[in-house]
């Protein structure tokens, strides 16, 4: 197990280096410094600002090469500050980015996590009903209901949500966020049913096939035969023995939870940090951008090991080495 | 389920109101902003959303007159707008003069000049900071080349910096302290508190335009020293000191802006002064009295009106314009989507002006325009006469009038030449020869330029061009599309290249390209803020400059020479004409369009006049929230029965499934 774990550590440190080479090399590929000058700027800069302002922000050394000093090029310097955790300030504004971070994980945790929470028992619930119910007119109903709504884009539940239970039913706010308590909940209740009803559909047809074919194996016919109960077959014999799948299908969710929902957040005016990825890339930020890639790579990586880990738990017969 | 069941119906009762309900009886404006503020720093700040924001919280020396047009300086801070006065070897002066007993709100920051102090007077050093962090390059202003004319400005930013890079440890002292050890500007006089002369080398009379923007707003000190980063402090470009209408109340920028109104404003403690920047004005237009700007409850009433102005961002124009349409937004521009529901010929639809709307309509002060890079060899200036007489006839093949009515619903004057209306030099009578919809002279006119039927002789094939731009959207594409189409109709095959911003960026570094479209919008309102996009020293390839289309002609450069620092006089207006009368047949610009902007208000809003400069208007708006609260009760009452039709529905469709089994199991 601890060799395993080591193993895998490296290869997660591997990755991560080479996401971090990787996004600088495309990055500065399309972009020059003066490009992200002239976005924080503005396009009426003259080019004296734009000098200063890369000297500034050390946009103005060497790239990859200095032969004076090989420590004083922006690739050097970009890995020291992702490693050291010394994520510094935004191209676009100078906030600090570990400020930002802080803000809009919790505005973002607010949304993932109602959804996240919510989503499973009634992806899970849906889907034992409707295995349980199999070959009925329920199940049929079901499925092209669920192939019907994972073929949606999640921008038309968006618009759809926003214009039929805002403008026309007016229940809740069509868009916004306020983290106030008192008010929060108004401005959650429809991104969270939009993306709950979106994400659906295709929880619905993957696990049902999970359940249907769990179902079928004698161990169920046996628990029938002991005298079990129906609630109690399909609660204590099937979901357990189905847990591996939806281990693999939840947990890599999780660090997803922390980094945003980049549509909903952008659509919903909800400023996490989903949005605040959409504005970086709009905004030629490049400093911000490689955060959210770096936090988005270490907690990918992390939710990977976890899932390995919660197999050995959700079946005895795994073992990691 | 049961507790769902609860939070649902909780959710429910208090309907799609975003705002607490606490609000309603608040003079708050309600507005919406579609970027979050990049700076608030004032001398550095440059977007029209960072402007809504600060320049109600820092104020200017000037300030424009809110009613009357052309526009026209009024003091602000200070007692009356200087008049230049002329020094032995050419320099220029100009005298302000402070008004006394003007504070800052309150601040924590005041308590590092004095200690348990949290606010202090504004004195004329503070103008001179504010001016001295323009020419500061930790700063990083965009104005320094306009301010460098200030007499030992720029040398004072290079002894800042010379300093702070050779003495170790000058860069960690108090930024007042910095400033002193840098040593005086010679420009900057401070002869009493209250008195600030500042020096030209040279003539420049738009000096004062500049005096009414953030960029030369005081600054206090303490505030850039106190808010430094560090111990949980935001930076000062996050924060605004300032002694303005209104404070900062709140600053969540990527969602929500609050701006409170100071009780302690100047304005608001000497209502007695009448100071014109206090005051709403009693005057204006002619017509200014039939748009309700001139009303009694308005008309020379201190300001501001509002109690409150709530900032929320909305990114997206469809969700903006649809909370303005239940009444949670005072005013919203009008997006594409909805134009025909709510203009019909420039007018109002009836449905809007049922619910008590207006429309409000502005000639921004800016151009749209397509430009030649004129040391391209096809188009360009080595073409010598083959080059003008094709741009020539491609000016006369763009119909702009059909595309204002077909891509912006007719927002938009056609322009004659790069002056906008409400700018000096602008002349509404006259006709540009070469901009209308003319096919046959530019037909013939392509011919004589060598390029019969839009056949390349080198090539025997259609002269291609490369229209180079880098709005990669659907809806630009369209729209370049049809002014294709419109050259097309001459034989040229002009082909779109539209690439990333930043490829974009590196073509016209590298000066390879041929045509683009572009704008511009004036920073004040001066004729010299327009013709310097073809001075030849800004030239875009060469200097980096926003002469983008790279023009370059001494005859050109030696009238607009003559007329930059010129007041408006006939000779200036001459100057101005011969300007005209050259780009006219030079051609590199093909002038498109001036911006018109449409905006819609609810009738509870008022004093709303467009100003098109980024200028402080809110204090000059008004509200009535009884009107709005009715209406917003009246316009959002919710609709439940769908949902109990729906619950209904589930139910129905689950029971014979559940009834069969239950009968199964009893079998």
């Amino acid at each position: 197990m601890t060799a395993w774990l080591a193993r895998r550590l490296l290869w997660g440190a591997a990755t991560v280096l080479g996401v971090l080479g990787f996004l600088f090399v495309l990055f500065f590929a399309t972009a020059d410094p003066e490009d992200i000058a002239k976005r924080a700027l503005g396009e009426k800069a003259p080019p004296e600002a734009v000098a200063q302002w890369i000297a500034n922000h050390g946009y103005d050394r060497p790239r990859v090469w200095n032969p004076a000093d090989p420590t004083d090029t922006m690739l050097f310097e970009h890995y020291r500050r992702m490693l050291a955790f010394d994520f510094g300030r935004s191209d676009a504004d100078d906030v600090p980015i570990a400020q930002r971070l802080r803000a809009g994980v919790g505005v973002s945790l607010s949304l993932t996590v109602p959804l996240f929470l919510l989503g499973i028992p009634l992806a899970l619930g849906a889907s034992l009903l409707v295995a349980f119910f199999r070959e009925t007119y329920i199940d049929r109903a079901g499925v092209v209901l669920a192939v019907v709504a994972m073929s949606v884009s999640i921008l038309i539940y968006i618009l759809a949500g926003q214009y039929v239970v805002g403008v026309l039913l007016r229940w809740f706010p069509i868009s916004g966020f306020d983290i106030d308590p008192a008010v929060v909940a108004r401005f959650l209740a429809l991104p969270v049913g939009v993306g709950l009803l979106h994400g659906l559909g295709s929880d619905v047809r993957f696990y049902r096939t999970v359940f249907v074919e769990e179902t079928s194996r004698d161990y169920v016919r046996t628990a029938f035969a002991k005298g079990a109960g129906d609630g109690r077959v399909m609660a204590r014999h099937v979901l357990p023995n189905a847990m591996l799948p939806i281990l693999t299908h939840e947990v890599v969710r999780i660090p997803g939870l922390f980094t945003g929902a980049l549509l909903l957040e952008s659509f919903f005016g909800i400023p996490g940090l989903g949005s605040m990825t959409v504005d970086a890339i709009n905004a030629n930020d490049f400093a911000t951008l490689r955060v959210m890639v770096y936090v988005g790579a270490l907690l990918f990586i992390a939710a990977q090991i976890a899932t390995d880990v919660a197999y050995t738990v959700a079946d005895p017969r795994v073992r990691l080495g | 389920m049961r507790l769902a069941a609860a939070l649902a119906l909780l959710a429910l009762a208090c309907g799609n109101n975003p705002y607490p309900g606490a609000d309603d009886a608040l003079r708050v404006l309600y507005t919406p902003y579609s970027e979050p503020p990049k700076t608030l720093d004032p001398q550095v700040a440059y977007a029209t959303v960072d402007h809504d924001v600060l320049s109600n919280v820092y104020e200017t020396l000037l300030e424009y007159h809110y009613l009357h047009r052309p526009y026209e300086l009024i003091p602000a801070l200070v007692t009356a707008v200087p008049e230049p006065r002329r020094l032995d070897g050419g320099g220029v002066a100009y005298a302000f003069e402070l008004r006394p007993g003007i504070a800052y709100g309150a601040d924590p920051c005041f308590a590092l000049g004095t200690p348990g102090a949290t606010s202090r007077e504004l004195v004329a050093s503070d103008v001179a900071f504010g001016l001295q962090r323009i020419a500061d390059p930790a700063v990083g202003s965009p104005v320094l080349v306009t301010f460098a004319k200030i007499r030992g400005l720029a040398a004072f930013g290079e002894r800042l910096a010379q300093r702070r890079a050779e003495q170790p440890g000058f860069a960690a002292l108090r930024i007042d302290e910095q400033y002193r050890r840098a040593g005086p500007v010679e420009g900057l006089r401070v002869s009493d508190p209250h008195r600030l002369e500042i020096v030209l080398d040279a003539p420049y009379p738009q000096i004062l335009y500049w005096f009414a923007m953030p960029f030369t707003s005081p600054v206090p000190w303490e505030a850039v020293a106190w808010y430094d980063g560090a111990a949980g402090r935001p930076l000062f470009p996050e924060v605004a000191v300032g002694t303005g209408p209104f404070r900062l109340a709140r600053y969540d920028k990527r969602s929500r802006i609050v701006l409170d109104r100071n009780p302690d404003w100047w304005g608001v403690r000497h209502p007695e002064w009448k100071a014109p920047a206090a005051t709403y004005p009693s005057d204006g237009e002619p017509d200014d009295a039939a748009r309700g700007v001139l009303d009694p409850h308005l008309a020379g009433h201190p300001l501001p009106f509002l109690d409150r102005i709530e900032m929320r961002l909305e990114k997206e124009t469809i969700p903006a314009f649809a909370k303005f349409m239940q009444g949670y937004y005072d005013r919203s521009a009008i997006p594409k989507e909805s134009f025909d529901r709510t203009v019909s010929e420039g007018r109002l639809s009836p449905e809007m002006e049922a619910r008590g709307m207006r429309l409000e309509r502005a000639v921004r002060p800016g151009v749209y325009y397509l430009g030649f890079n004129m040391i391209d060899p096809v188009v360009g200036a080595p073409a010598g006469e083959r080059g003008r007489k094709l741009r020539q006839a491609m000016s006369l093949a763009v119909d702009v009038p059909e595309f204002l009515r077909v891509f912006l619903n007719r927002r938009g004057i056609p322009a004659q030449s790069p002056i906008p209306p409400g700018i000096f030099g602008h002349d509404p009578e006259y006709r540009n020869p070469y901009r209308s919809l003319d096919l046959e002279r530019a037909r013939a006119l392509l011919a004589e330029a060598g390029y019969q039927g839009g056949f390349d002789p080198a090539t025997g094939r259609p002269l291609r061009i490369s229209f180079d731009t880098p709005d990669t959207t659907v809806q630009s594409r369209l729209r370049f599309q049809f002014l294709i189409d419109g050259w097309k109709r001459l034989g040229l095959d002009v082909e779109l290249a539209a690439t990333s911003y930043n490829q974009f960026r590196d073509k016209v570094r590298n000066g390879a390209y041929q045509l683009f479209f572009w704008g511009w919008v004036a920073d004040y309102p001066d004729p010299e803020n327009f013709l310097f996009l073809l001075w030849s020293e800004m030239a875009q390839t060469k200097s980096g400059g926003p002469n983008t289309a790279n023009f370059s002609d001494p005859r050109f450069d030696a009238l607009f020479h003559e007329l930059k620092d010129r007041e408006n006089d006939a000779r200036r207006a001459a100057l101005i004409r011969e300007a005209l009368a050259l780009l006219e047949s030079e051609r590199p610009w093909i002038e498109l369009f001036h911006p018109e902007d449409y905006a819609l208000v609810h009738g509870w809003l008022d004093g709303l006049k467009p100003m098109g400069l980024p200028v402080p208007v809110w204090k000059y708006y008004a509200v009535e929230p009884e009107a709005r609260a009715e209406a917003r009760a009246a316009w959002n009452r919710p609709v439940r029965w769908p949902a109990y039709a729906l619950a209904g529905l589930a139910a129905a469709g689950l029971a014979p499934a559940l009834a069969t089994w239950r009968r199964e199991r009893r079998a």
